[in-house]
């Protein structure tokens, strides 16, 4: 099993202290750090490597779903159940600016390459783009074509990609003008776009994870064997592209062979629901956080 | 002088003399005038000769605190905050001269008040009226002596018992025992009779310290005791609480969190008895989780409310809870009997022993004996008697009378009787004494032949029970069946074959009985046995059930059964979808297909089943098989569509990219939202009924076209039914009509506005496209303005309407019957689409001609409302937005933003109803957004009524 060996499936910590279950757990730009936020209102800077918890974020009022950080490290991003995006300065920990305007409970938030803006998900059927250049505190824009809950959104340099219950996975090319909207007949829980940016994962609620290529609109493979049928859990592909993973609800990881779509390696990382999978942009190591109230660190 | 003084005694400090102050002031003066010259007015300190600050008194603001010795502050005085009077008026304050004093000043006072406590004033007035009150307050607690209502001024309640005034009369006092008293000979005989006095009057009035008195009453006939007992008025009479826990004497646990304590009160409370203590559930209330399972490990604000979200949606992990661990468990008293045995121990009269073992045994009763052959089971007496009874012996066939109506009055009575019991007939026989006709009931003419009736009747209607009972007797809860009732109400049984049983009763027996009459109509058909062979839902025994029920509706006609509710826990949709897949593997079945060929096609929908339903049929399978499955599943679902979006010009800035709708319109709204919600099904609902590969086609097309192009003039909309729905924003609707003609209108001048180079570009490319197609493209392109030649085909095709700004037509509806049939003959979908796009802007532009004249008309006429103007005004400023964001904020447009959002909302509301239908199938299970359903349906019960 040469595969699995590339794989990282070896527990290297335990990143402990969340009261809770934790909702979300991404690398920041480089991977060195990494930021998770849960159910008990905090967002937390850890350094995964070592296994040290750096800093603690509270504002908010709610759980909080998603965080993002800025390549630059300086600034990150977050939302929850409270309806509102928070913009965040990473070292003083101190808010900048909080974006109201969302109906409802915000799933998802991204900055955009330069930092400039943050999309945000919500549960009002929307994607609202914020702006963090100037002061205002109103959308740039807001995109509320979908017709039911938009779980997650992703960036690439000219689109935004939102994923949705209604069941589709929509494109918002700037450049020309158009949206495209590839229905996959099932609510999509999570969107990870592949490092080629060729491809589109869309994890979606029939416990399937379906790989889409993003010119085309076609349904390029189909991944089964884990179960994603009731909660937000992540998927995201290895920064090499050649594996799919995903979180299962009875606490498994679950690897695919991105090619073939074979399971090519599972092992229980936690007890409880994975909620999140975030893999590291350059080596081979994994975030997996869970309701349990753990973020384990993963390393060949 | 010095000798003079000397005789003289003094006291007190002298006081100083005018004269020695003035020059000492005057020293203070000189020596701090350095200071004072530099520093500025409001600054300066006023000290008294030791250099302290100068103290001012009460009334001048305490120190001197600079800025001229007004205030303390350089803004000023404050005057007491404003507090409108509407609201909460102003009472009047109530100024005492504690409130103008110090602290000092009001200690000096205190001191001059001095007085005595009720505690130590014998005789004064305090402890009398102190007394009186406590002992009115018990009377309070306790009932009242007399019953009914007494005004309170005639039953004074006594404060003290003649006995305590006397005794206060002789010198004694509270708190001290009378054994003070007995000091002196005479002193003890006179509280001897005080003591009896007291006692005496005990019996007649009630007051407060009656415990106490009680046992004085007995002490003080006890000449060795009374000089022991104190007269403990002022003394707390002892109250029994023992010491149940295991703490050491004195240790509380619950020192420091009292909560607990009432907590764990009420949990031993609950123990004993309910009712015991009331306050404290207020309090439990306030600690306690209110409702259903909270997400663990913090709370919420105390003045946010619980809400649906703080429930915890991944239950299951159970983080500590906060519990003060009490390792204290009271011995419990053991036996009432034994306790009084022990309680009495204590309370012997000297010289008596405690009764060993109680004469006193309850009297016990032994339950009643129940006779054997009691049966304990409620019988009828009356109709069922006639049932569960089968007659004995079958009496002989007779022929019926040749009465005609005598033999249908026969045969109508004995079905009744039958049906009502043995005591209808003997009822009606005493009604219809003299009556001639029931002289069957009697032994008269044709009885034999009522006799027969009856027992055939009886013999039916306990076929009919027993088949009842039969068919539910797993069943714990009795329920009327359809079968029962009909039966009750006397409808004739229907007929069954006894297969037909068998499978309705499997599938439980409340729908049996429109089966049955299904099977009465139609004959059973040999497809169904074909199904029962091929069984394409195997791996779902509930499923195939009803593609069994499915398959016998289908083929055999008759009535619908309402055999649908059954699937509760099915969604509506995924109802439909497996209507679907019923129908497709019941159309396969039927054409004699392998059934490898049914399992596949019922598969496919399987996976596409929406909703959290899960099916472990597409796991097992084979990856192969699963590939095939997909590849024919692609060409239904990752659908694409394409519509056009227009990104903001700020965001394409922050992006770095060109605006592509630079120099444009703005967009249009969106009607493709209420077009759809009110016209079509939501997409998923839609895309799940592809039946067939033509219909499919045809629906793919009648989505597009909607979506693609949308609005246009000359299609009347449904107003009314716009109007029958959302009744309450009909002026928005009015203003979407304006705003239609003022777009228009303005289209038109950006028509004139827009160069005539681009126009020709965008012509010549159109045109050569439609030479390729071999379609005639019309020579005049208004919409073209402001397009740029793009670089890419694919882009540049759907450029047309993208210049033409969304709101091409609604037109297309109508045209989308002819075209779909050209699409469908047309080969490739392309080409369709291209022809589509050929077609679409010269129908246009044919009513746009039209409705641009119109509109300018209206235009002219309505330029003076100022509606108009408003438009006119973001119109222009859109016209010009090339420079878009480098405007400053003008009130129009952030009138346009509010007019947007206001539209908006309107939008997503009126899409709401549809949302909600679509999402009870695709989202009922995903939880984040499931949580928030009813919130959100609230909310949008609340936008409504705005």
């Amino acid at each position: 099993m040469s595969a699995t060996a590339e794989l990282p499936t070896k527990e290297a910590h335990v990143l402990k202290g969340h009261e809770g279950a934790v909702l979300a757990a991404r690398f920041n730009g480089d991977g060195n750090y990494a930021l998770t936020c849960g159910k008990d209102r905090t967002i937390r800077l850890w350094n995964p490597h070592r296994g040290i918890l750096i800093k603690t974020y509270k504002s908010h009022g709610r759980e909080v779903r998603d965080v993002h950080v800025t390549s630059d490290n300086a600034k990150f991003c977050s939302c929850g159940g409270d309806r509102q995006v928070y913009y965040w300065d990473v070292s003083t920990g101190r808010v900048i600016r909080k974006f109201r305007g969302h109906d409802g409970e915000v799933n998802a938030v991204k900055f955009n390459d330069s930092s400039s803006v943050v999309v945000s998900a919500g549960f009002d059927r929307s994607l609202r783009v914020w702006d963090c250049r100037s002061h205002s505190v109103e959308p740039v824009q807001i995109i509320d074509t979908f017709l039911d809950t938009v779980m997650s959104v992703v960036l690439t340099k000219t689109e935004i990609i939102g994923g949705s219950v209604d069941g589709t996975v929509r494109t918002f090319d700037m450049r020309i003008g158009r949206e495209m909207s590839d229905n996959l007949g099932q609510p999509v829980n999570c969107i990870s776009i592949s490092n080629d940016g060729n491809c589109v994962l869309a994890g979606c609620l029939d416990s399937t994870l379906r790989l889409l290529d993003r010119t085309t609109g076609e349904l390029l493979q189909v991944y089964k064997g884990h179960i994603s049928k009731s909660f937000k859990t992540d998927c995201c592909l290895t920064n090499s592209d050649a594996h799919v993973i995903g979180g299962s609800e009875d606490g498994l990881v679950f690897f695919w062979d991105l090619v073939d779509a074979k399971v090519v390696s599972k092992f229980r990382a936690h007890d409880l629901v994975v909620t999140s999978v975030s893999y590291h942009p350059k080596e081979d190591c994994m975030l997996t956080s869970s309701v349990d109230g753990t973020i384990r660190v993963w390393k060949k | 002088m010095a000798s003079d003084e000397e005789d003289f005694v003094f006291h007190g400090t002298p006081i100083e003399r005018e004269e020695e102050i003035a020059s000492r002031k005057k020293k203070a003066v000189a020596g701090a005038s350095g200071n004072l010259r530099t520093l500025p007015a409001w600054k300066q300190e006023v000290t008294d000769e030791e250099g302290r600050r100068r103290f001012h008194g009460a009334f001048t603001g305490g120190y001197s605190a600079g800025y001229y010795n007004t205030v303390g502050s350089k803004d000023g005085w404050a005057p007491q905050s404003f507090t409108s009077s509407r609201k909460n008026r102003a009472g009047a304050r109530k100024q005492s001269i504690s409130d103008f004093l110090d602290e000092d000043e009001k200690a000096d006072m205190e001191g001059q008040s001095l007085s005595a406590s009720s505690q130590f004033d014998t005789f004064g007035f305090t402890a009398a009226e102190y007394s009186r009150k406590q002992v009115e307050k018990e009377q309070h607690e306790r009932p009242s002596a007399i019953p009914g209502p007494v005004p309170d001024e005639l039953i004074a309640p006594a404060s003290e018992s003649i006995g305590v005034k006397l005794l206060l009369k002789m010198g004694w006092r509270r708190g001290h025992s009378i054994k003070d008293v007995r000091a002196s000979s005479g002193a003890r005989r006179e509280a001897r009779k005080a003591f009896l006095a007291f006692s005496t009057d005990e019996n007649t009035k009630e007051t407060s310290d009656s415990v106490v008195s009680e046992t004085e009453v007995e002490t003080s006939l006890d000449p060795q005791f009374s000089e022991d007992i104190k007269m403990s008025e002022s003394t707390p009479v002892y109250v029994l609480n023992p010491k149940q826990d295991l703490h050491g004497l004195g240790y509380d646990p619950f020192k420091h969190a009292p909560e607990f304590r009432e907590k764990k009160r009420s949990r031993l409370s609950a123990n004993k008895e309910a009712g015991f203590r009331k306050p404290l559930s207020m309090k439990e209330s306030l600690f306690g989780p209110k409702s259903g399972k909270i997400a663990p490990g913090f709370g919420i604000g105390a003045l946010e409310e619980l809400d649906v979200e703080d429930e915890d949606v991944y239950g299951g992990y159970d983080f500590d809870q906060t519990y003060v661990i009490e390792d204290e468990q009271p011995a419990k008293p053991s036996n009432d009997n034994r306790l009084r045995l022990t309680s009495k121990e204590h309370d012997v009269l000297p010289g008596f022993g405690a009764a060993k073992n109680s004469d006193y045994s309850m009297e016990r009763f032994s339950p009643p004996k129940i006779p054997k052959d009691f049966v304990a089971r409620h019988k009828f007496s009356g109709p069922l008697e006639a049932e569960t009874k089968p007659t004995l012996s079958a009496p002989p066939d007779v022929p019926p009378p040749a009465d005609n109506n005598l033999k249908l009055l026969i045969e109508g009575f004995a079905t009744f009787v039958s049906r009502c019991g043995k005591l209808y007939e003997d009822l009606s026989r005493e009604k219809n004494q003299s009556n001639q006709l029931f002289d069957f009931l009697r032994g008269g003419n044709g009885h034999e032949y009522y006799a027969r009736r009856l027992w055939e009747e009886q013999q039916k209607r306990g076929d009919q029970s027993k088949l009842t009972l039969d068919v539910k007797p797993s069943s714990s809860v009795q329920k009327m069946t359809a079968e029962e009732r009909g039966s009750l109400l006397g409808e004739k049984p229907l007929q069954r074959s006894l297969k037909e049983t068998d499978t309705s009763a499997s599938s439980g027996g409340s729908f049996q009985f429109p089966t049955n009459l299904s099977d009465t109509f139609t004959k059973s058909a040999s497809t169904q046995e074909a199904a029962d062979a091929v069984k394409p839902f195997k791996d779902d025994p509930a499923k195939q059930e009803r593609f069994e029920q499915f398959l016998k509706e289908k083929y055999k006609g008759g009535l619908r059964s309402t055999d649908f509710n059954r699937v509760n826990s099915m969604s509506e949709s995924a109802r439909a979808q497996e209507r679907l897949d019923f129908e497709a593997a019941a159309e396969a079945i039927e054409k004699g297909k392998a059934y490898k060929e049914v399992r596949r096609a019922t598969e496919r929908p399987l996976d596409f089943l929406a909703g959290g339903l899960q099916f472990t049929s597409g796991g097992t399978e084979q990856i192969k098989d699963t590939g095939v499955v997909d590849m024919k599943s692609s060409t239904t679902y990752p659908k694409r569509e394409e519509f056009q979006w227009r990104p903001s010009p700020l965001l394409c800035k922050r992006f770095d990219l060109p605006d592509p709708f630079m120099g444009k319109l703005p967009p249009a709204p969106r009607a493709r939202n209420k077009m759809d919600s009110l016209i079509f099904l939501p997409d998923t609902v839609k895309a799940a009924s592809a039946l067939s590969e033509s219909q499919e086609h045809k629906k793919e097309t009648s989505i597009e076209e909607p979506e693609v192009e949308v609005e246009v003039e000359n299609v009347e909309r449904p107003v009314d039914l716009y109007k029958a729905i959302f009744s309450d924003d009909s002026e928005d609707d009015e203003d979407q009509v304006m705003n239609r003609k003022i777009q228009e209108g303005q289209e038109k001048k950006n028509e004139a506005a827009a160069s005539t180079l681009n126009r020709l570009i965008a012509g010549d490319f159109l045109e050569s496209l439609g030479k390729e197609l071999g379609f005639e493209v019309p020579s005049d392109v208004p919409y073209q303005e402001g397009t740029k030649p793009m670089e890419k085909e694919s882009k540049s095709r759907s450029k047309p309407e993208g210049s033409s700004d969304k709101r091409p037509d609604r037109s297309g509806f109508k045209q989308k019957v002819e075209e779909k049939t050209s699409s469908l003959t047309l080969g490739s979908e392309e080409e369709k689409s291209r022809k589509q796009r050929e077609k679409s802007p010269r129908k246009r532009s044919g009513g746009n001609d039209l409705s641009s004249s119109e509109s300018s008309g209206d235009e002219r006429s309505k330029k003076r409302s100022s509606k108009m103007d408003r438009y006119r005004n973001n119109d222009s400023e859109s016209d010009s937005s090339s420079d878009y964001h480098s405007r400053d904020k003008q009130s129009s447009r952030s009138r346009r933003k509010r007019r947007e959002s206001s539209r908006e909302k309107r939008n997503s509301h009126k899409k709401h109803s549809k949302h909600h239908r679509s999402k009870k199938s695709s989202s009922s299970k995903l939880v984040y957004s499931s949580d928030e359903d009813r919130k959100e349906s609230k909310r949008e019960k609340r936008r409504r009524r705005d």
